[in-house]
């Protein structure tokens, strides 16, 4: 990946515990403790139980490939295209999809497995979850 | 969970109260050479004079939150010393359907007798919303309850590249092809041929060409995309009894509805891609009220003006509002069915892809040239227009109704 001049804001009141586990190199979703509900984007309160009992559960960080676009006109100058635009639904929850950046026009297909790694934005700086499809 | 009661009463009280009594319009370009505050004015002067009102009957002005004209200053540019009434609404493209209800409220409560509507953009020259344009060295992105920061920095950063995503969805669960979204490009551009006005007026495209135009996000093509565009549109609402002394034929406002999908999710545009079916627009919540509180159904409209912000856009919005079934609307698209004397001939002035982006303000100006018989490419007999505005993250809608 290119340089990195997009940074994800880490300290938001409810987002910020997403990124603090993926500096750690772990990978976690909001989830409502009282029925389960996953909560993405997320937030501190439950729209289905109407609960308030919300935490930070650790994904196994594999999933399957829901829908892809290949970026082919560049907007940003540190994006070059083409590149890939990933959607990717934890195994362990539809409810959560998550984004991932491939390089160039990979070939892909529906429900493909794909697994996570990690991508540090510079020295000391924010970690972005990414995903790569399972090797074979 | 709290059950939403609706007294039926109050939706319908609504129906045919308000009326558009003015349109007015700057020219549409790739750079207008002036504020957007100009163009507000120039606009918002034409609807009032269309209406055969003057400036002082103006006491009420609604906006899009994303205008950077706000509405003490346009009260200021064009001289309306008897303000009384403004409000914002949005974000973006849902705004101008929005603008009706509010205007429709304040006349109806008394809060304003004469509404001044508006959109005013340098959608191409100045605020490029494609997303490209001016980009800091280091630039920290989202949070705040934007949610941004799940997709900015990952290179997800255009609306373009969000409907690419449902669009691949929409082709993997329905086998939706490019050419069914051809179809929609191509009657919007037909369209656009017979408006002296329109961007794209005398440019004619074939299928040929629009499958030529160069990927811009897979599977977009380039003429999947709506132009960006300088411009501004405004109208004028007063109550449908006042607007029968007026001096254009009145567009009564026959119902107004938002709606939010069933798996709706926090932020704006982005988080689309975490609901459970990609392909659900809150313009099927916002239709099926709409119809409700109208008294008429998507079988009953002689025309439409829909949201094409993206050839895809449209087909998803045919579906929810109930045009034709889920999964269908490719090849409801592809039978031809959006063309001058199909069953349902949308965007009439060439709409976002071809006549000009003014945000779907262009659209409802469209809606009331088609009911007074005074558009370009006219329908004939043209009595009920129902209009969208954009289909992210919630939608909105309108139906407009020939005054009898």
């Amino acid at each position: 990946m290119g340089a990195h001049s997009l940074l994800p804001f880490t300290q938001d009141r409810d987002t910020a515990g997403f990124f603090e586990a993926a500096a750690e190199g772990r990978l976690v979703f909001k989830a409502c403790l009282d029925c389960g509900h996953a909560l993405h984007p997320p937030t501190d309160h439950c729209p289905r139980c109407g609960g308030w009992n919300t935490a930070w559960k650790d994904a196994k960080g594999t999933g399957r490939l829901h829908t892809w676009t290949t970026v082919m006109h560049q907007i940003h100058p540190d994006f070059p295209a083409p590149y890939t635009l990933v959607v990717v639904e934890l195994d362990e929850t539809p409810e959560v999809r998550l984004m991932g950046r491939l390089q160039g026009e990979p070939e892909l297909r529906e429900g493909m497995p794909m697994e996570v790694w990690f991508e540090p934005l510079g020295e000391g700086g924010p970690v972005l979850p990414q995903w790569k499809p399972v090797e074979a | 969970m709290t059950a939403t009661v609706i007294d039926d009463e109050l939706a319908f009280a609504g129906r045919d109260k308000a009326a558009v009594v003015g349109i007015g319009q700057t020219a549409f370009s790739r750079d207008s050479g002036r504020s957007v505050l100009s163009l507000a004015t120039e606009a918002s002067l034409k609807a009032i004079a269309d209406a055969g009102l003057t400036v002082d009957d103006i006491d009420g002005i609604v906006r899009c939150e994303q205008d950077n004209v706000r509405p003490y200053s346009l009260a200021a540019a064009i001289g309306a010393k008897n303000l009384h009434y403004w409000a914002d609404t949005g974000p973006g493209g849902v705004a101008p359907c929005m603008m009706m209800g509010l205007a429709m409220g304040a006349v109806m409560t008394g809060q304003a007798k004469a509404v001044l509507a508006f959109r005013s953009l340098n959608g191409r020259s100045e605020m490029r919303l494609g997303g490209t344009g001016r980009h800091d060295a280091i630039e920290v992105v989202g949070g705040f309850g934007s949610y941004d920061e799940f997709y900015l920095p990952y290179g997800l950063q255009s609306a373009g590249q969000t409907f690419a995503l449902m669009a691949r969805r929409h082709m993997l669960e329905y086998g939706t092809t490019a050419e069914q979204l051809g179809a929609v490009a191509m009657a919007c551009r037909e369209h656009a041929n017979q408006t002296p006005h329109a961007q794209m007026n005398g440019r004619p495209m074939s299928m040929d060409d629009y499958l030529a135009s160069r990927m811009i996000s897979t599977p977009l093509r380039m003429f999947d995309f709506c132009l960006e565009s300088d411009g501004a549109c405004a109208v004028v609402i007063t109550s449908a009894e006042r607007a029968k002394d007026l001096a254009k034929p009145p567009v009564l406002i026959r119902a107004v509805a938002g709606g939010a999908p069933q798996d709706h999710r926090p932020g704006m545009m982005f988080p689309v891609v975490s609901r459970e079916d990609m392909t659900e627009l809150g313009g099927r919540q916002a239709g099926a009220e709409l119809w409700r509180r109208a008294g008429v159904g998507p079988e009953e409209m002689d025309l439409a003006q829909i949201y094409d912000c993206f050839t895809i856009s449209v087909i998803l919005q045919l579906e929810a509002y109930g045009f034709c079934g889920k999964g269908e609307g490719g090849p409801f698209a592809a039978s031809g069915a959006l063309r001058k004397g199909g069953q349902l001939p949308i965007n009439t002035g060439g709409g976002h892809m071809s006549e000009g982006y003014v945000h779907g303000m262009n659209h409802i100006v469209q809606a009331v040239r088609q009911l007074r018989g005074e558009a370009d490419m006219q329908i004939p007999d043209a009595e009920l227009c129902m209009c969208t505005g954009g289909p992210l993250p919630i939608g909105s809608s309108v139906v407009f109704r020939k005054a009898a």
